[in-house]
């Protein structure tokens, strides 16, 4: 499903962030992201987002190479790529329910052919009773369940988060990762990024662990 | 502005993608608002000089005097009707009949008071001549016949004071067009970086709908539909007041200032009434700014989408 080729990344004449990383991810597999602070976690996911485009080597999502994407293209294969922020980020003007269905409303869905979808999912993340309800009403561990729910409305083929349990309480960040396992069993495939150890070690995944730019891929 | 929302076109979302309420938007409304009660101040004030001076001239146009210099009594009267007859024999003329002084004292009252006494001066007496029809009316002829018959007699056609009329009338619509030209541009300025401000105001907007995977021409329509919606409302709140406006002048000339004054207000300016066609030429600029609006917002939002990473 993706392919990077000795890819790197700077920003501007700074110095390179990322250097010749080499990885496959497969379809339907789950990966952690993992470093410290500065390693470039949040650079390698804006790469995997096509929001930035490699400054050297080759990328390749979803069986196309992404070096000469258009942005009407580019756009366009955004729409497989479902994507949770550590900050959340969402619209406040908008309820529950109208920010989970805003990725299907994009793409010019009648609200007839989601409306069940949506109150089903919000349902799925304990999130129905609180569906009309405005962003700023919400709790940290709500709004980032809201959130988890916008990126997967539109069943994307990938999902990537970035430090999804980094604004909740340990508790509430288990439970969170065991949302992700159960969509990645649904057959997502999931990149989380996260710097939390002691939780990931709960989990059995394989890691993409980023150290001076180089990535190192364990099992 | 609920009732002007009604009118706009339909969201093709169920829902505001783009905030409703906000304070760029605010501004933005404000301003188109100002811009256009402006410009509408401005056609009006044009289309009135304009409509006035058409119809000076066209009245003006149809009427000529003969002016008699005094002289005796007896010969004066006898002057006076040979004038009037000479006047009524031409062709193209409807009728001609004497400005006694009691109508002169009645005319310049509005400027000199009722109390005013014209006989204690050495004016000349006035035959007034008015035309049936222009076309057929031989001004040299008469001029003849009259010199002829009273040689201190003058005719005046007011040809001088018509055409330094037109010429003022010319140069007040001149500078009007171009007022309205200067803040049409400037509205376009102004417009430019509000809707800029509005895009930056909401670029947490932008950036989570290209995660989502929205389209640049999606967003830019998304945004066009609110700057169109607020340029409607600001342009049609702009144009009420300048509706307003011009009621409360014609009000105030009417009814506020003492009879006298309104003449001479109305002899000098007109009647502060737009008609009908004036009324049609502000919905003329109220839509002309909200096309505007549309164009320039939609300008601005695809340079600025342009320029932002995806």
């Amino acid at each position: 499903m993706i392919k990077f080729k000795n890819v790197g990344l700077h920003y501007g004449a700074g110095p390179e962030i990322l250097k010749n990383l080499n990885f496959n991810i497969d379809p339907g597999s789950f990966h952690f992201l993992t470093g410290p602070s500065g390693s470039g976690k949040t650079s390698l996911l804006r790469l995997l987002l096509l929001s930035m485009r490699p400054t050297a080597g080759e990328m390749e999502m979803f069986g196309n190479s992404t070096t000469n994407l258009s942005k009407a293209e580019l756009m366009q294969m955004r729409q497989h790529i479902g994507i949770v922020f550590q900050e959340f980020r969402l619209l406040d003007h908008l309820t529950t329910f109208q920010n989970v269905a805003l990725p299907l409303v994009v793409r010019g869905e009648p609200e007839s052919s989601y409306k069940s979808n949506v109150e089903e999912l919000l349902d799925w993340v304990g999130l129905g009773h609180q569906m009309h309800v405005r962003p700023e009403l919400l709790s940290g561990g709500e709004k980032q369940r809201a959130a988890i729910a916008r990126a997967v409305i539109a069943k994307p083929d990938l999902l990537l988060a970035d430090e999804p349990t980094g604004n909740v309480d340990p508790e509430l960040s288990e439970r969170l990762l065991h949302l992700f396992v159960e969509l990645n069993r649904m057959g997502t495939t999931i990149i989380l990024a996260s710097h939390e150890l002691h939780l990931l070690n709960k989990f059995k995944f394989p890691r993409l662990q980023l150290k001076d730019g180089g990535i190192n891929v364990s099992n | 502005m609920s009732l002007i929302s009604q009118f706009l076109p339909k969201p093709k979302t169920p829902f505001p993608i783009v905030p409703i309420q906000s304070i760029a938007g605010r501004t933005l409304a404000l301003l188109v608002a100002i811009m256009t009660f402006l410009s509408c101040v401005t056609f009006g004030a044009v289309f009135l000089v304009q409509n006035s001076t058409l119809a000076w001239s066209s009245e003006v146009g149809r009427e000529l005097t003969i002016q008699l210099q005094q002289v005796e009594d007896e010969q004066m009267l006898s002057d006076i009707r040979t004038a009037i007859s000479l006047s009524e024999q031409s062709p193209g003329v409807a009728r001609a009949f004497e400005l006694t002084i009691k109508d002169s004292e009645e005319l310049l009252s509005p400027w000199l008071g009722e109390q005013f006494d014209i006989s204690a001066f050495d004016v000349p007496r006035l035959v007034v001549v008015q035309l049936a029809d222009p076309a057929k009316f031989d001004l040299e002829a008469l001029k003849a016949k009259i010199t002829d018959a009273i040689p201190e007699a003058s005719l005046d056609t007011h040809e001088l004071w018509q055409q330094q009329l037109n010429a003022m009338a010319g140069t007040v619509v001149l500078s009007g067009a171009l007022a309205l030209i200067l803040i049409l541009t400037a509205t376009v300025l102004a417009i430019v970086f509000a809707t800029a401000g509005a895009m930056a105001s909401n670029r947490e907007i932008v950036d989570v709908l290209h995660f989502i995977g929205a389209s640049d021409t999606y967003i830019a329509g998304a945004f066009q539909e609110r700057f169109l919606a607020i340029g409607m409302q600001g342009g049609a709140a702009g144009g009420a007041m300048a509706i307003v406006f011009f009621f409360v002048a014609s009000t105030i000339t009417s009814a506020i200032l003492p009879n006298q004054s309104a003449t001479q207000v109305e002899l000098l300016f007109g009647q502060f009434t737009l008609g009908w066609l004036g009324l049609f030429g502000l919905i003329l600029v109220v839509v002309t700014i909200a096309i505007l609006t549309a164009i320039t917002s939609r300008v601005t939002v695809h340079r600025f989408l342009a320029q932002i990473a995806p």
